[in-house]
């Protein structure tokens, strides 16, 4: 059914105006960000990011002509098979002796951790989205959907990636919180939690406790494990308020910086455009959030509303645990930025869930009676 | 309707939770932000001009590997190649047409450099050239400073110099898994002693200038050379085993020195080319050695394990002496069969040997004997003899991964398949067949045990290895008459027609059987079955008679009867030895 008196539009109605808008700036810059973390070098791994981006628009805009609905009908099914690929990378991986994340398809490798992510917020959604108040009351429902979240987490953590699991486990926290879980109950959980983290560390690889003592302090080892986040910092730091110029970043071309591409993109872009460019970055992020959240509560019914809330949340997260980090305000852990690390597994799986916005806000057009 | 409105109103406002947590975090980056490139941007600004203080590790040279008489088997080698840091096109090219002047590049070269540096992860160094020669060497570093991003390292590589004799003791090196890539044991000793033959790397501190390029020295902090290791292995006697031993297809042979608790020798055929897996190897060349069908990576003396067969029949008999189940003069008859469990299980002699005590029953290695004193002791008697003489165990050699092999006891069946153990096993068991895994290692220390009259005797590799130990004695009075019987064995006995020697040798040989044999192949030549059917021939001896001294103990996979094959090869093991002693 359709609402009188819409606009005629072409393909796409005006409301998507602003997401555009917002994910074309963050695309331009990636890719700007790209080439000048490659020295400013166009063949080869820049143009390589070109293509996935592109790939990811078609991607972004093919997900608007898909039926809402498959998404809730395939959720369980999406989310088994991403599980299932989970386990055979772990079980690859041990057989190789060593970490790995993805799984070659020889045209391309997806990395179906990053996967996980979407399949999670999905599964979870279509979980509390039949639940009546009563059912959402008893704390004994939610017992499933924290098993949905811990499996995930634990085989991300075990291989090993930090970041990710973390990621996993805060985001499907978030979604159990936002579905009505019990107030007083989720604060002691959360609060035996934070007293249960210090035996946590027993369970951490050396690697890992190394890189949080020195983020603990760290001036204490400059050259040591704390080096990359001091690095960081005086890489932002020497930007001013306009940077030093396109292309002109001596922490990032000389080397400096470590995984200048990836996780520490928002570093080399800093100290290039300064604080007013680094502003709009993270306004930018800040602004699609929002725009998440608002696509959440244009839809009614539960499911949407909990998946557009799921996708915010773990963008969100995802850009907060990245930008402090190369601040040195949480430890340094793997996690890329949206749209601008290198990398195709991310970029795909944030413009699916723009498309999954836009799906989303469609199909609440198409029902806006219900 | 009223609920449904409540819980709407329930989720509105933990939504807004969440959107207050994202505006308060994204509050704080921006505070952090600002705190770092305006309020305190003067600080980092004086850091990043002063950021010119690299810090590049520098490699120890890894320990040598001596034999006992003083040749060096792996040794670390200088190798000097060109590294290039990542840089554009523009500087490639200009680089290379210098390098072309310096070195006369073949078109050849400029491809492979081309393709190396492809290949190359981004913003990260790469090899332009391996392998220069010191006239290269020289005319580049000459040239250097006219280049703007290359620069010479020194790496060492490890070369071996016996590479096939040596390959499972002293094992192979690779780089290690992190960016520093410094030479690692992978296997045998260079893994075992890894810690003691690595050595402490050390720092080069070096100040840049705005370019990136190398102005001065800061600091250096020397690295600490790895420790050499000195074996108690022989080279000669390592070759000549190893070089017998190849006549056959696969096989072992481990010989120790008693009196010094000291392995001599410990070859395992087929040997592969440890030179090639530690260095630079091609996919195709590990295929053919990681798949060859005679599995040459695996250490046939102390990691394979096989059915001990008639060797063990010693520590049956020992154990039969011990717990008095039999006297030395007791005599069985053997009729070329027992019948046990609806089955007869034959003697290898199927004519049968007639009757026979301890010592003619090991000499003759007859079976239908030991079924019955197995039967007679039970198995839970055999394996508390069998973990005494150091079987089940590792042996504590300076190797990694070293196999415990296996006894098998009535919880382990029970625990392994869920069903009771049968006396028929109990009696395959007394004659080393069976679930029963050993290694060649673990026969030989068994016999080091019975001549150095010791229970604790354990062989070591290494020469400055002290371990500390007490005596355990054995009980002489059955160990007398086993002495007496391994004696008997080479003189008249199984082993008689190849180790009947001046200097006298005692020993037991043994086939370990790797199927079950059908009635109408009993007694065909074991030439005439295929190479993977035949049984394991295997001969465990000490030399000389009066003075026990050298144990050697041999394993030919596959090669027929113990006493056929086995035991001519020991002793020209046992006669190059007597030939050293003199």
């Amino acid at each position: 059914m359709k609402i009188s008196g819409q606009k005629s539009h072409f393909l796409f109605p005006s409301e998507f105006n602003i997401l555009f808008f917002i994910v074309f700036c963050l695309l331009i810059a990636s890719f700007l960000g790209q080439y000048s973390a490659f020295n400013g070098e166009f063949d080869g791994f820049v143009q390589k990011h070109l293509m996935r981006i592109i790939v990811g628009l078609v991607i972004m805009l093919g997900m608007y002509f898909i039926n809402f609905k498959i998404w809730s009908n395939f959720a369980y099914v999406f989310y088994a098979f991403t599980f299932v690929s989970l386990v055979i990378v772990d079980i690859l991986g041990s057989i190789k002796l060593g970490a790995q994340r993805w799984i070659d398809l020889h045209f391309f490798t997806f990395q179906p951790s990053e996967l996980m992510k979407l399949a999670l917020i999905l599964a979870l959604a279509r979980y509390y989205s039949v639940l009546s108040l009563l059912e959402i009351r008893e704390p004994k429902n939610h017992i499933s959907p924290l098993i949905l979240t811990l499996l995930p987490s634990i085989l991300v953590l075990k291989q090993p990636d930090l970041g990710t699991a973390g990621i996993l486990f805060c985001v499907g926290l978030g979604m159990i919180f936002l579905s009505g879980f019990p107030l007083k109950i989720f604060g002691i959980l959360i609060v035996t939690g934070l007293l249960l983290c210090p035996f946590g560390w027993f369970f951490l690889y050396d690697y890992q406790k190394k890189r949080i003592l020195s983020f603990l302090d760290p001036n204490s080892d400059p050259l040591g494990a704390g080096y990359h986040v001091l690095q960081s910092k005086i890489a932002i730091g020497s930007g001013h308020l306009f940077g030093r110029g396109f292309l002109r970043g001596s922490q990032s071309k000389l080397n400096f910086l470590p995984e200048k591409n990836t996780d520490f993109i928002f570093t080399t872009m800093a100290e290039e455009i300064g604080f007013l460019g680094a502003f709009l970055i993270i306004f930018l992020f800040f602004a699609l959030t929002i725009y998440f959240f608002w696509a959440a509560s244009e839809s009614r019914r539960p499911f949407p509303w909990l998946l557009c809330h799921g996708l915010g949340m773990l963008l969100f997260l995802h850009v907060f645990v990245n930008i402090a980090m190369v601040m040195g305000i949480v430890p340094a852990v793997g996690i890329p930025l949206p749209f601008l690390s290198y990398g195709g597994s991310s970029l795909i799986t944030f413009m699916i869930s723009c498309g999954l916005i836009m799906s989303a806000l469609s199909y609440r057009r198409q029902h806006a009676d219900v | 309707m009223l609920a449904s409105e409540k819980s709407q109103k329930d989720r509105k406002i933990r939504a807004k939770i969440i959107i207050f947590l994202v505006i308060v975090l994204s509050a704080i980056l921006l505070i952090e932000l600002y705190m770092l490139q305006v309020h305190f941007s003067e600080k980092y600004s004086l850091m990043s001009d002063k950021n010119r203080i690299r810090l590049s590790p520098v490699l120890p040279k890894r320990g040598r590997i001596i034999t006992s008489d003083g040749k060096i088997v792996a040794s670390s080698v200088h190798r000097y190649r060109l590294i290039m840091d990542y840089c554009n096109d523009k500087i490639f090219k200009e680089n290379l047409t210098l390098l072309d002047r310096c070195l006369k590049l073949s078109e050849h070269d400029k491809q492979c450099i081309a393709e190396a540096r492809k290949k190359a992860r981004p913003h990260m160094s790469f090899v332009i050239k391996d392998k220069l020669s010191w006239d290269e060497y020289a005319s580049i570093s000459m040239d250097l400073f006219k280049f703007s991003n290359l620069s010479l390292e020194t790496i060492y590589v490890r070369n071996y110099d016996m590479p096939l004799e040596f390959s499972h003791v002293i094992g192979h090196t690779g780089r290690s898994d992190d960016s520093i890539q410094i030479l690692t044991g992978k296997t045998g000793i260079e893994a075992f002693l890894n810690g003691r033959l690595i050595g402490t790397i050390g720092n080069l501190q070096t100040e840049v200038n705005a370019l990136g390029k190398k102005v001065r020295v800061t600091n250096f902090v020397e690295p600490k050379n790895g420790k050499d290791i000195k074996l108690t292995l022989d080279s000669k006697i390592q070759k000549y085993v190893y070089d017998i031993i190849s006549e056959e297809k696969a096989g072992a042979c481990v010989v120790l020195d008693i009196l010094k608790g000291e392995v001599l020798a410990m070859a395992s055929v087929p040997g592969f080319d440890v030179n090639l897996v530690s260095n630079k190897i091609t996919s195709s060349q590990w295929k053919s050695i990681a798949n060859d069908q005679l599995f040459p990576l695996i250490n046939r003396a102390a990691i394979c394990v096989y059915p001990p067969g008639s060797v063990f029949k010693i520590v049956v008999a020992f154990a039969a002496l011990s717990e008095g189940v039999i006297a030395p003069g007791d005599r069985i008859f053997c009729s070329g069969g027992v019948k046990q469990d609806d089955r007869v299980f034959h003697c290898w002699n199927r004519n049968g040997h007639g009757s026979l005590d301890v010592c003619g029953a090991l000499s003759w290695s007859c079976d239908c004997f030991f079924f019955e004193i197995a039967r007679r002791l039970g198995i839970e008697r055999i394996v508390k003899y069998a973990k005494k003489f150091g079987f089940g165990s590792q042996t504590g050699i300076e190797l990694p991964n070293e196999s415990y092999g296996l006894l098998p006891t009535k919880s382990w069946k029970f625990l392994r398949y869920g069903t009771s153990w049968k006396p028929y096993e109990t009696m395959i068991v007394g004659i080393g067949q069976g679930a029963l895994l050993s290694t060649l290692l673990q026969t030989a220390v068994m016999m080091g045990k019975i001549y150095a009259n010791d229970y604790n005797f354990t062989p070591t590799m290494i020469r400055d290895n002290v371990k500390a130990r007490t005596w355990h004695p054995i009980d002489p009075k059955p160990l007398e008459t086993i002495k007496k019987a391994l004696c008997q064995v080479c003189l008249y006995g199984t082993a008689s027609r190849s180790c009947n020697t001046h200097y006298g040798i005692s020993g037991k040989t043994g086939s370990s059987q790797v199927r079950k044999i059908k009635t109408e192949e009993a007694g065909v030549n074991q030439k005439k079955f295929d190479w993977k059917l035949r049984d394991h021939a295997f001969f465990v001896g000490c030399a000389p008679h009066n003075a026990p001294r050298y144990v050697v103990a041999v394993l030919i996979e596959h090669g027929g009867g113990g006493g056929a094959v086995a035991a001519p090869i020991a002793r020209k093991v046992f006669d190059k030895l007597m030939e050293k002693q003199r």
